[in-house]
């Protein structure tokens, strides 16, 4: 088997006596999404957590296989694309400066991340620190698909864009399930897309 | 998803660059530590010069007191390796990208030239300043080396550890005790073998073994610290 493919299964996590994650199981085919959805506070941004290996699940397996082999936890965590809210970037470095700076440690050419935030209409010159909130999901987005990971990890994806801003990223979401890629979408409320996704409800 | 040994120095390097790239754009560290050394050397010149020490109390306490001023400086600049990614959001794209090693090994550079560039600023004014007469000048730069190496590496390992804790200057101080005790013991002890001439004995070598033995610790826990 040859495939990309993420599983998780019975996924449980607590932070102290809260129990956030009860019992979440779902799985991902290439070029399939899995929508998350579900009230604040119940467990969407802990299961992206879990999935891109920032955060260890109490109880409960997590089976992703790129290209055939299967990851430990520490090699998924560097080879996901992950957009959050709380993703943040070096504010005293330019935009062009922070996306050089992870094309190295990625080991990647920092062109396709130039490339996506042209699309999106990201000057590259100015300060991080100095954008605006849309201008920083814009920056998120481009540092996410730097590496041209096969599994995206979206928390919260279009929230700060404008409208020609979240058609661009709906179009490289897109582009990337066509070309046999996985994506996991959390949002509080249902979002509507041109391909099919599953869906996964964490009520309230 | 291994990785060669040229692209994780790469990586190191890229990490060495950042922090200095960001530091030459903020100077908190470069202020701090400096703030920090020149208030120290004012104090005890202030408080020695008028006074006065003789050549033996001054062997005897001056290397005391020389790095009693490097400690506090590097504690007041370096905690903050760790401590500024998670205040600044900026662990978790760290943590995504970055091959633990090979940041640790990056952001150890970075605090290794700082207590480097500290130790070549402060030590001749602090000579100069208590006229603390060195008779093997030589010993006493392998000294500065290797306790500021210590320094460097035992510094950066307790901010990894303290990064994601609440009660962050607490904890440095706490931590920082036990690791980084043996090594001032034995920086003081080798500075004055340096002030007085004699031959060095087995500090150099313990010096030296300390250095090794926090580096391999530094490398083995830090992944375990650093991510969950």
């Amino acid at each position: 088997m040859t495939t990309t493919t993420l599983r998780f299964e019975n996924l449980h996590r607590r932070f102290g006596r809260l129990a956030v994650l009860k019992g979440v199981s779902g799985a991902v085919e290439p070029g399939g999404m899995l929508l998350v959805t579900g009230a604040n506070g119940s467990g969407k941004s802990t299961l992206l957590r879990c999935l891109s290996g920032l955060l260890a699940p109490d109880a409960g397996t997590i089976e992703y296989r790129e290209k055939g082999t299967g990851l430990d936890t520490a090699e998924r965590r560097l080879r996901v694309g992950v957009v959050a809210p709380d993703l943040a970037f070096y504010g005293e470095l330019t935009v062009a400066e922070n996306l050089d700076f992870f094309s190295r440690l990625r080991r990647v050419s920092a062109a396709r991340g130039f490339a996506i935030l042209d699309r999106l209409g990201l000057p590259t010159d100015r300060l991080a620190g100095a954008l605006s909130s849309g201008m920083r999901q814009r920056l998120r987005w481009g540092w996410a698909l730097l590496h041209s990971p096969l599994l995206l990890l979206l928390d919260e994806p279009f929230q700060n864009f404008d409208a020609p801003g979240e058609r661009t990223a709906r179009e490289l979401l897109a582009e990337h399930l066509a070309e046999g890629g996985l994506a996991v979408v959390a949002n509080p409320a249902t979002l509507e897309f041109d391909h099919a996704a599953q869906r996964l409800d964490l009520g309230g | 998803m291994r990785h060669s040994a040229s692209t994780w120095v790469a990586e190191a390097a890229a990490v060495f660059m950042k922090e200095w790239r960001c530091e030459f754009r903020t100077r908190y560290s470069l202020n701090t530590l400096a703030l920090f050394a020149f208030t120290t050397l004012v104090v005890v010149s202030f408080s020695l010069g008028p006074l006065g020490v003789s050549l033996s109390k001054g062997t005897a306490l001056l290397p005391v007191l020389l790095w009693i001023t490097l400690l506090f400086s590097v504690a007041a600049g370096l905690p903050r390796a760790f401590v500024q990614e998670e205040e600044t959001q900026t662990a978790m794209a760290l943590r995504l990208a970055a091959t633990p090693s090979a940041l640790f090994c990056g952001k150890l550079l970075y605090g290794l030239t700082l207590v480097f560039a500290l130790e070549a600023l402060v030590t001749p004014v602090y000579v100069a300043m208590t006229s603390l007469a060195i008779a093997s000048p030589g010993l006493l730069v392998v000294v500065l080396a290797a306790g500021g190496y210590g320094l460097a590496v035992g510094s950066t390992l307790v901010a990894a550890i303290i990064a994601q804790a609440r009660t962050k200057g607490t904890l440095f101080s706490v931590l920082a005790f036990p690791v980084l005790l043996p090594l001032l013991v034995l920086a003081v002890e080798l500075t004055r073998v340096a002030a007085s001439g004699t031959a060095p004995d087995v500090a150099l070598p313990q010096l030296l073994l300390y250095d090794a033995v926090v580096t391999v610790a530094g490398l083995m826990l830090f992944p375990v610290v650093w991510n969950p």
